[in-house]
C-alpha cells in the first residue's frame, strides 16, 4: 500500500481477500460479498506491509492530545493503519489517564466536517481552490503587506511551531500575536506574577489537606484537569483531605466538594476575607505574615458584613475556617467564577492573602520549574487579547491577519461586534481544521492537518515538577492528501519569505529532526541523533532541564471591589464552562454531544440551571423555556433546576449555538457567552465573563429535557452510600 | 318473561333451518364490517412494516420500556382465548346443558383469539426473521433453545394449547358439518365433504365421538389453565417489582377467563341481534353467563386486594413504592380506571333488571374488557418504568405505531370471527337438538316451573312457549 | 449438552451459585470502583463509546432512551432521609456511580432469554452473542440495574458518516437494529490479553488486561482484574472490603467497611464491587 493512492475502502477490501477480514469487515459499511474480480487489481500480499501494519495486531504510537492547552500525551492505538483508540502516556504528567476530551478528540481527527482543501472567497462564498491557487493569493494579497501591517491571533502555542511563528512575525515586521483562549487562568496568573513572581506555580494538591476553592474546576476545565484528578486521587486517600468549594454554579470540583457553598457571584474576594477574619479573631491564627494593610481590611469584614455582601451564612464562614486551621497545609485556589469580574484581580487576590496568610506558599505552592527553552515555552492564552485585537482591527491596523486555533467569532460576545471587526481587515486567512465560525469569515482557507497526522513539539502550559517538551507523531497517513501542518505551512511561508535559516528543511519534520538534534547533550542523555529520536518518539515526551524558581511574597491590595446591584437585571449570568463543550470547539464531536453534563446529565443542548426558589418565584418547572435577557440581547433555553447554583443567579453552559462548524454543532442549543455586558475586570483587562446582569422571563413554551436519568434522588435505596471521613479514616486511612 | 334456557318445542327442522340460514346469503352490514375489519388489519400491516424496515424505535418503546402495548395486548388475548375453550371443556363434563347453544362460537373466539395473540411476540421481537429460533427444531449447530426461558415455555404453551383449541372446536363441530354437507351445493358441498370426516351418524360414530369429546374436554382444562399460568411466568419467574408476584398464576387464569366471559357475553349478544338467534341464545341462558362473569369478577377483585395486601405488608419497599405508584404516579387515572372497569362495574351483573337488558350488557361486556385491557398494561408498563434502578426511571407514551398494531390485532380477530360465522355454523345444531330433545323428555312442567319459577312469573299455562306443542 | 451429560452430572449442574455454581471458572473478571476517587468526570462512558463502537443517537432517540450508554455516570443528589439535608444549596456535591454491566454471577438475564444469547463464560463473564439475539427484550426487563440497551433503529446507517467509520474498532462487531447490547468487560481486550499471554507460555497476569474505562479513568477509581488471581489488585480490595462473591448479605468483621455490590439483597451475586463515597460531614 506504500505509496499508492487507495483509500481505506480498497485498503479493507484486500484485507477481506487476504483472508483476515472477516472480524474487520464486520465494523464497516462495506458489502459483504466481494468478487475477486473487484479486487483483483489492488490484491497486495500480506508479505510486505508497512511495518505498523500487523494485521489484526494493535500496536500504540505516543504522540500529545490537542484538545484542550493542557497538552495531554497519548498512547494511539493503531490497527492496520487506523488510530482507533487513545489512552494517556503513563510517562506524561496526565499519567495513564485521558478526559472525555482527550477520549474524543479522535472524533475531531475522524470528523466528516473536516476541511479537505483550501478554500478562497470569490464573490461572497468560499470556493475550494488548489493549494496553487491559494499560494498565489497569499502572495498577491498578503506578502505584500507593510510592516506591522499583519498580526496572527491564535490559541495556545507552544513548541517548535511557536518558534517559526515568531520567526515569521519577526520576518513580516509585525509584532501582534494575539493569544487567545476563553477558557484561561489570566487572572489568577497575573495575581501569581504579581505576588509570587512566578505565573504558573506548582498546585500541590497531595500535599494539601484542606483545599478552598474559589471557583477553580480542576477537575473539569482549570489548568489541567487530567493532571489534577490525578492528584484529587491522592488527596482523597490516605489521610483524606477536605475539599471546600466556593461558587456561583456547582461545577464537577464542586460536585466533589465535601462542603459547597453558593457565594453571590463577584464576593469570593469578600468570603476569603472573612475566613481570614474569623482565622485571626476566632481562630487566632497569627497574621504576622500579612502587611498590615491587609489586615486593616480584612478587620474591617467581619462575619455578619460578608453574610450580608454575600450570602454566605457565618457558621459556613466559621467552619470552613475550622477546617482550614486544624489542617494543615491547606491550599486556596481561585478560577473561572471568582475571576470574571470588574474585581476579578481582587477576588484572586483575596483568595492569594488566605494562601499567604495559611502559610501555604512554599508548602502547596511550589515554585515551578520552568524550561530551560524559553522559546519553546507555552504561550498561554487569555481573553484580553481579544479584546485588544478587536480594537485593533476595529482601527484598521492590518492589511492581513491569520487565524488558527481560535474562534474569536463565536466566542465574542455580541458588544465586540466581532464578526463585523473581522470583516474590516481586508485579508483574513485561517488555518484551521474545521469549517467553525471564524474560518467561514476567512477569504482564504488553509486545510490543516490533525494533531493525529502531524509530526510537532509542544509545551504544557502547567509544568509543576518536570519540564517536558511533548512529541507529536502521525498516527496514520492523512485522511485527505490536501491537508497540511501547521509547521508546514509556516516553513513554507517562511522560505517564501526567503529567510535564509529555514532553506535547508524539506518540510516540518526535517526541521523539527535537526532542531531535537541540536539539544544539548544533557538532555539527549549520550544519544546519537536517530536514536534519541526514536526514543523521543516512543516516550512521546523529552525530559528537559529545568531552571529551579523561587517564590517571593508580595501580597498587592486586598480591599475587595465594590459590589453593584443589577438594577433592572436583577440576575447574575453564569456563563459556565465545562468539560463536554469546553469553549465550544467540542461541539462539532458527536461523542460530547452525547456525552451527558457531568452535573445535569443533559445532552445535546443548552440548559439554564435555576434554583428551586428561583424557578417557583418565577413560576417555572423543569423543561419550561425561559428568556435570559442582559443588556445585550437575549438567548432561550429550557430551565432545568436543581439546589446547585445561587438563587440570584442562572448558569448556562458555554459551547453551544454554533452558526457554523459542521453538522453536529450547528443550531443545537444556544451561546450565552453572546449576551456578556461589556465588563472587563479593572485590573488584568480580561473580559469579566461572570459579571454579566439578566432578567428572566417565560416564552410560555415546554417541552421534555433532554436529560438523561429519571429520578434524581435514590428514593432510599443505597446504591451510593455515603460514610463520614471519620470512618474512612479509622477503616483505611493511613 | 322468558325462563326456559330453550323452548323444547322446537322443531328440528326448524333449527337446521335457523342456522344455516345464519352461514348464507351475507347482507350489506356483513361485507362493511368485514372491509372495516380488513382496513383495521391494513393499519396494522403498514405499522409492522414500517416497524420491520426501521427497527424497533418507531414504537416508542426505550429504555427502560423495552416492553409495552404488544406484550400487554398479547396477554389480553391470550386471556380472551380462556373462556371458551375452559368453560365449554368444564361445562361439558359437569353436564351444564346451557353451553350448548353458546358453546361453539365461544371456542372459535378462543382460537382466533388465540391466532391474533400469537402474532404480538412476533412483531415485538427485534429481529422477527429469526423468531422459529424459539422453537427446539433440530439444528446442525447443536444449538437449541433455553428451556429455563418463560418465553420458550410460551411458545410450547400457546402452540399445544392453540391445536388443542382448533381440535376441539373441530371435533364438537364434525355432526354438524355433516349436516351442512346435506345441505350445501358448489364449494360448501365439497369443503363440508372434506371435513366431515365421512360422518353418518351411525351409532359407531357416535360412541366413538362422545368419548373423544370427553377426553379432550379433560385434557383442556388442566392445559387451559397451565397456559396462562405459563403466560403469567413470564412476570412471575421475574426478579422486578410488581411482576414478582406469586398469586399470579391464578390471578391471571382469573383475569383471563373473566375477560373471555366478558367477550361471550358480546358476541352472544351481537349474534342474537344480528342472526336472529333469540330462541337458541336465550335470556336466561345470557343471565347464567353474567352470573358466571360475576363470580369471576369477584375472584379477580379479591385476587387483586389479595396483591396489594401482600405487597403492602410485605418486606420489599421497592414492590410497595410501585404499588404506591401505580395508585398516585402518572399511570394512576388508567389504574383507577381499571380498577372501576373490573371491580365496580361488574355488579351490573348482579341486577336481574340490568342483566336482561341487552344494550346494557353489550356495553357493560365491552367495559369489562376494557379494564381487562388496561390491567394487563398496567401490569407490564409501570414495573419498568419504577423500578430497582432510580437513575432508570422513565414515563413513556406508545406511538402511533403500538396503537396501530393494537387496533390491527381487533380487525384481525374480526375478519376471522366474520369469516367463520358465515362458513361454519355459530350454534352447534345437533346439541342444540340435543337440548330440546333432553328438556322435553326430562323436564317436566312441574319440575321446570319448580326449579325456574321466580317472584312476578307468570302462570305456565300462559307461557307461549306450549302453543307449538 | 446431551441428555446422558445432563443425566451423568445432575447434582453438579444443580450446584447453586452460592456453592461456585456449576462453571469451572477459568477466570473471575470483576471490578472495584472507589467512589472516594470517582469524580464523575465521565471520561470513563468516552472511552467506552471509542473502545467499543457505541453509535450516537442523536439528541431526539437520545431523550426518549434509546441511546446506548454501556456505562453511565449516573449522579443522584442528597436526600434528607439518606444523611443528606434539606439546606438551601446542595452543600455535599452530587453522588456520582458509573454503573456498567455488574456480570451477575446470577445474572437474572441469562434465565430468560428465550434462545439463550446471553449466558455465563467460563471467565465468569455475561456475555452477550449478538447474532443469537432476536430481541426480545426480556433480559433488559429483567435486568434490576437496567443495563441492558436495545437497538431500537440501524444507527450505524446514521452514527459514523465517513469518514468517522475508519474509527471503528475491527475487535467486535457493529450491532444492527433488533439487538441487545451492553457492557462486555472490553472482552475483545480479555480476548487479547488471555492470546497474547497464551503466545508467551505464561498464566494471564495482573495487568495484561484493562478495561477501557479503568484505563482511562483519570482519578484511577476503577480497578479491573481477575478475582481468582490472588495477587491482583482487586482481589486484594475485595478482601481488605471483605466482599465474598456468592453472598447476598455480606459477614464483615467491621461493619465500617465501605465495600459493596449494587442491590446485592437480590442476590444476583455482582462482580463489581462499589466502595462509599466519603464526605467530611
Amino acid at each position: 500500500m506504500s505509496g499508492s493512492d487507495i483509500n481505506r475502502r480498497d485498503f479493507l477490501k484486500f484485507m477481506g481477500l487476504g483472508g483476515v477480514g472477516a472480524a474487520t469487515l464486520s465494523g464497516c459499511d462495506m458489502p459483504t460479498t466481494i468478487t475477486l474480480e473487484e479486487g483483483k487489481e489492488k490484491v497486495v500480499a500480506y508479505l510486505a506491509p508497512e511495518e505498523y501494519a500487523i494485521p489484526g495486531i494493535g500496536v500504540t504510537f505516543a504522540s500529545t492530545c490537542k484538545q484542550c492547552p493542557s497538552g495531554c500525551g497519548v498512547h494511539g492505538r493503531v490497527r492496520e493503519g487506523r488510530v482507533l483508540k487513545l489512552e494517556g502516556n503513563p510517562d506524561a504528567l496526565n499519567g495513564k489517564g485521558l478526559c472525555q476530551m482527550g477520549q474524543a478528540s479522535l472524533q475531531g481527527h475522524y470528523n466528516p466536517d473536516r476541511i479537505t482543501q483550501p478554500m478562497a472567497r470569490k464573490g461572497g462564498a468560499l470556493e475550494p481552490v488548489t493549494w496553487e491557487e491559494a499560494w498565489k493569493l497569499m502572495k498577491e494579497k498578503a506578502s505584500g503587506a507593510a510592516q506591522g501591517r499583519s498580526a496572527w491571533f491564535t490559541g495556545t502555542v507552544s513548541g517548535h511551531q511557536s518558534v517559526l511563528l515568531s520567526a515569521l512575525n519577526k520576518a513580516w515586521g509585525s509584532k501582534d500575536h494575539y493569544v487567545y483562549e476563553a477558557i484561561n487562568n489570566a487572572v489568577g496568573e497575573a495575581v501569581n506574577k504579581s505576588v509570587l513572581g512566578d505565573a504558573a506555580p506548582a498546585y500541590r494538591l497531595d500535599k494539601a489537606k484542606v483545599v478552598l476553592s474559589f471557583g477553580a474546576d480542576f477537575l473539569g476545565t482549570w489548568v489541567s484537569p487530567v493532571h489534577f484528578s490525578r492528584e484529587y486521587s491522592k488527596f482523597r486517600t490516605g489521610d483524606r483531605g477536605v475539599l471546600i468549594q466556593v461558587e456561583p454554579k456547582m461545577t464537577l470540583t464542586g460536585g466533589n466538594a465535601d462542603l459547597w457553598v453558593a457565594a453571590r457571584p463577584g464576593t469570593e474576594g469578600v468570603v476569603a476575607l472573612g475566613v481570614a477574619n474569623v482565622l485571626l479573631s476566632k481562630n487566632q491564627v497569627d497574621g504576622k505574615q500579612l502587611p498590615q494593610a491587609a489586615l486593616d481590611v480584612i478587620s474591617q469584614y467581619g462575619v455578619d458584613k460578608v453574610t450580608e455582601i454575600s450570602g454566605v451564612p457565618g457558621d459556613t464562614l466559621v467552619r470552613i475556617a475550622k477546617y482550614l486551621n486544624e489542617r494543615s497545609p491547606s491550599l486556596v485556589l481561585s478560577g473561572e467564577s471568582a475571576h470574571g469580574h470588574a474585581n476579578g484581580y481582587q477576588n484572586a487576590m483575596a483568595a492569594m492573602m488566605l494562601n499567604v496568610l495559611l502559610g501555604n506558599v512554599g508548602e502547596t505552592i511550589e515554585a515551578s520549574n520552568s524550561m530551560a527553552f524559553d522559546e519553546l515555552k507555552a504561550k498561554h492564552g487569555n481573553s484580553k487579547a481579544m479584546l485588544d485585537f478587536a480594537a485593533a482591527a476595529d482601527a484598521g491596523k492590518y492589511d492581513v491577519v491569520f487565524f488558527t486555533g481560535a474562534n474569536p467569532v463565536y466566542t465574542a460576545p455580541d458588544h465586540l461586534a466581532m464578526a463585523e471587526k473581522v470583516a474590516k481587515v481586508p485579508f483574513k486567512v485561517a488555518l484551521s481544521m474545521f469549517p467553525d465560525e471564524t474560518t467561514m469569515a476567512a477569504d482564504l482557507v488553509l486545510p490543516l492537518s490533525s494533531p493525529y497526522e502531524e509530526w510537532g513539539t509542544s509545551v504544557s502550559p502547567y509544568q509543576p515538577t518536570d519540564a517536558a517538551i511533548s512529541m507529536s507523531q502521525p498516527l496514520m497517513k492523512p485522511l485527505s492528501a490536501e491537508t497540511k501542518s501547521l509547521g508546514d505551512i509556516l516553513l513554507s511561508m517562511l522560505k517564501y519569505q526567503g529567510i535564509k535559516d529555514y532553506e535547508g528543511f524539506d518540510d516540518y519534520y526535517a526541521y523539527l529532526r535537526s532542531e531535537l538534534d541540536g539539544l544539548p547533550g544533557s538532555v539527549k542523555a549520550g544519544k546519537d541523533g536517530d536514536e534519541f529520536w526514536s526514543a523521543a518518539v516512543q516516550r512521546g515526551v523529552i525530559k528537559v532541564p529545568t531552571k529551579a524558581g523561587s517564590l517571593k511574597v508580595n501580597l498587592g491590595d486586598v480591599s475587595p471591589g465594590g459590589h453593584q446591584s443589577g438594577g433592572d437585571y436583577p440576575m447574575h449570568l453564569i456563563p459556565s464552562s465545562n468539560q463536554t463543550m469546553y469553549d465550544g470547539r467540542n461541539a462539532n464531536l458527536p461523542w460530547l454531544q452525547e456525552a451527558p453534563d457531568q452535573i445535569t446529565k443533559i445532552f445535546w443542548d443548552s440548559w439554564v440551571e435555576m434554583h428551586p426558589k428561583a424557578a417557583a418565584k418565577l413560576g417555572v418547572k423543569e423543561g419550561d423555556f425561559v428568556r435570559v435577557e442582559s443588556d445585550q440581547g437575549a438567548v432561550e433555553a429550557q430551565v432545568y433546576i436543581y439546589k446547585g447554583v445561587h438563587v440570584n443567579a442562572v448558569a448556562i453552559p458555554v459551547g453551544r449555538g454554533h452558526e457554523e462548524y459542521g453538522r453536529y454543532a450547528k443550531g443545537n442549543g444556544v451561546n450565552p457567552l453572546k449576551i456578556l455586558s461589556s465588563i472587563v475586570d479593572g485590573k488584568s483587562g480580561e473580559l469579566a465573563t461572570h459579571a454579566t446582569r439578566v432578567r428572566i422571563s417565560k416564552v410560555g413554551r415546554s417541552e421534555e429535557l433532554p436529560r438523561l436519568g429519571g429520578s434524581e434522588v435514590q428514593v432510599g435505596r443505597r446504591l451510593v452510600n455515603t460514610v463520614s471521613a471519620d470512618v474512612f479514616k479509622r477503616t483505611e486511612g493511613a | 318473561m322468558q325462563t326456559k334456557d330453550i323452548n323444547e318445542n322446537i322443531a328440528w327442522a326448524k333449527i337446521n333451518e335457523d342456522v344455516l340460514r345464519s352461514m348464507e346469503n351475507p347482507r350489506m352490514g356483513y361485507w362493511v364490517a368485514l372491509a372495516a375489519c380488513v382496513a383495521m388489519i391494513m393499519c396494522a400491516v403498514l405499522a409492522e412494516i414500517y416497524q420491520y424496515q426501521v427497527g424497533m424505535g418507531p414504537s416508542g418503546l426505550n429504555w427502560p420500556h423495552m416492553w409495552d402495548l404488544y406484550i400487554a395486548t398479547f396477554v389480553f388475548w391470550i386471556g380472551m382465548s380462556h373462556s371458551g375453550t375452559l368453560l365449554s371443556a368444564i361445562l361439558h363434563i359437569i353436564q351444564a346443558d346451557w353451553r350448548k347453544p353458546i358453546y361453539r362460537f365461544a371456542e372459535a373466539m378462543t382460537l382466533f383469539s388465540l391466532m391474533t395473540a400469537g402474532l404480538f411476540p412476533i412483531i415485538h421481537l427485534g429481529r422477527v426473521w429469526n423468531m422459529y429460533w424459539v422453537l427446539p427444531y433440530v439444528s446442525d449447530r447443536g444449538i437449541w433453545p433455553n428451556f429455563r426461558s418463560p418465553l420458550v415455555w410460551d411458545a410450547f404453551a400457546i402452540t399445544t394449547y392453540m391445536t388443542s383449541s382448533a381440535l376441539f372446536l373441530f371435533i364438537g363441530m364434525i355432526p354438524d358439518l355433516a349436516i351442512c354437507r346435506d345441505n350445501a351445493r358448489g364449494w360448501r358441498q365439497k369443503l363440508y365433504t372434506v371435513l366431515s370426516l365421512g360422518w353418518q351418524g351411525d351409532d359407531r360414530q357416535w360412541r366413538h365421538f362422545r368419548r373423544i369429546y370427553l377426553m379432550m374436554a379433560c385434557f383442556l382444562i388442566p392445559l387451559a389453565v397451565s397456559v396462562h399460568s405459563i403466560v403469567s411466568a413470564d412476570f412471575a419467574m421475574s426478579i422486578m417489582p410488581g411482576w414478582h408476584v406469586t398469586t399470579f398464576p391464578p390471578y391471571f387464569v382469573a383475569g383471563a377467563l373473566y375477560s373471555g366471559c366478558a367477550a361471550i357475553i358480546t358476541l352472544f349478544i351481537l349474534l342474537r341481534y344480528f342472526f336472529r338467534f333469540d330462541e337458541y341464545m336465550t335470556i336466561p341462558i345470557m343471565e347464567k353467563t353474567c352470573k358466571l362473569t360475576f363470580a369471576i369478577a369477584m375472584v379477580w377483585t379479591y385476587l387483586n386486594l389479595i396483591e396489594f395486601a401482600a405487597t403492602w405488608y410485605g418486606h420489599d419497599p421497592v414492590a410497595k413504592e410501585l404499588l404506591i405508584q401505580k395508585f398516585i404516579g402518572p399511570h394512576a387515572p388508567f389504574f383507577w380506571t381499571m380498577l372501576f372497569c373490573g371491580s365496580v362495574l361488574p355488579f351490573t351483573l348482579a341486577f336481574e333488571k340490568l342483566r336482561r337488558h341487552m344494550p346494557t350488557m353489550f356495553v357493560v361486556s365491552l367495559f369489562l374488557n376494557l379494564g381487562m385491557w388496561l390491567e394487563r398494561w398496567m401490569i407490564v408498563t409501570p414495573t419498568l418504568s419504577f423500578s430497582h434502578q432510580p437513575f432508570a426511571w422513565d414515563i413513556m407514551w406508545p406511538s402511533m405505531v403500538q396503537w396501530a398494531i393494537v387496533f390491527g390485532s381487533f380487525g384481525w380477530f374480526g375478519m376471522l370471527f366474520l369469516i367463520f360465522v358465515k362458513v361454519f355454523p355459530s350454534v352447534s345444531m345437533y346439541e342444540v337438538k340435543e337440548m330440546v330433545f333432553h328438556r322435553r323428555h326430562y323436564h317436566s312442567d312441574e319440575l321446570e316451573s319448580k326449579f325456574h319459577r321466580r317472584a312476578g312469573d307468570r302462570q305456565s299455562d300462559a307461557d307461549p312457549s306450549r302453543e307449538g306443542a | 449438552m446431551s441428555l446422558k451429560n445432563i443425566l451423568e452430572n445432575w447434582s453438579h449442574y444443580r450446584r447453586a451459585h452460592e456453592e461456585g455454581g456449576h462453571h469451572e471458572y477459568e477466570h473471575m473478571w470483576g471490578m472495584a470502583i472507589d467512589l472516594n476517587k470517582c469524580t464523575g468526570c465521565n471520561a470513563c462512558s468516552v472511552a467506552c463509546y471509542a473502545e467499543n463502537n457505541l453509535p450516537t443517537v442523536g439528541k431526539d432517540r437520545m431523550r426518549k432512551g434509546q441511546g446506548l450508554h454501556w456505562l453511565r455516570m449516573e449522579r443522584y443528589w442528597d436526600e434528607p432521609d439518606l444523611g443528606g439535608d434539606d439546606k438551601e444549596y446542595q452543600e455535599r456535591g452530587g453522588s456520582f456511580l458509573p454503573m456498567m454491566c455488574q456480570h451477575c454471577n446470577a445474572a437474572t438475564c441469562e434465565p430468560v432469554c428465550p434462545v439463550a444469547a446471553t449466558y455465563h463464560t467460563p471467565d465468569g463473564l455475561n456475555a452477550q452473542v449478538y447474532n443469537r439475539c432476536i430481541g426480545s427484550r426480556y433480559c433488559s426487563n429483567n435486568c434490576p440495574y437496567r443495563l441492558r440497551y436495545f437497538n431500537f433503529y440501524s444507527y450505524y446507517e446514521e452514527s459514523w458518516p465517513e469518514p468517522l467509520n475508519m474509527q471503528l474498532n475491527p475487535d467486535l462487531s457493529v450491532r444492527d437494529k433488533g439487538v441487545m447490547e451492553k457492557c462486555t468487560f472490553c472482552i475483545q481486550r480479555i480476548r487479547t490479553g488471555k492470546d497474547a499471554a497464551q503466545r508467551e507460555g505464561r498464566e494471564v497476569k495482573d495487568g495484561d488486561v484493562v478495561t477501557a474505562c479503568a484505563q482511562t479513568c483519570p482519578t484511577e477509581a476503577i480497578v479491573f482484574g481477575d478475582l481468582l488471581d490472588k495477587d491482583a489488585q482487586v482481589t486484594k480490595l475485595w478482601k481488605a472490603q471483605e466482599v465474598e462473591l456468592g453472598r447476598a448479605k455480606q459477614d464483615k468483621s467491621d461493619g465500617e467497611l465501605r465495600g459493596y455490590r449494587v442491590l446485592e439483597g437480590l442476590n444476583t451475586d455482582p462482580c463489581v464491587m462499589y466502595m462509599d463515597r466519603v464526605r467530611e460531614a
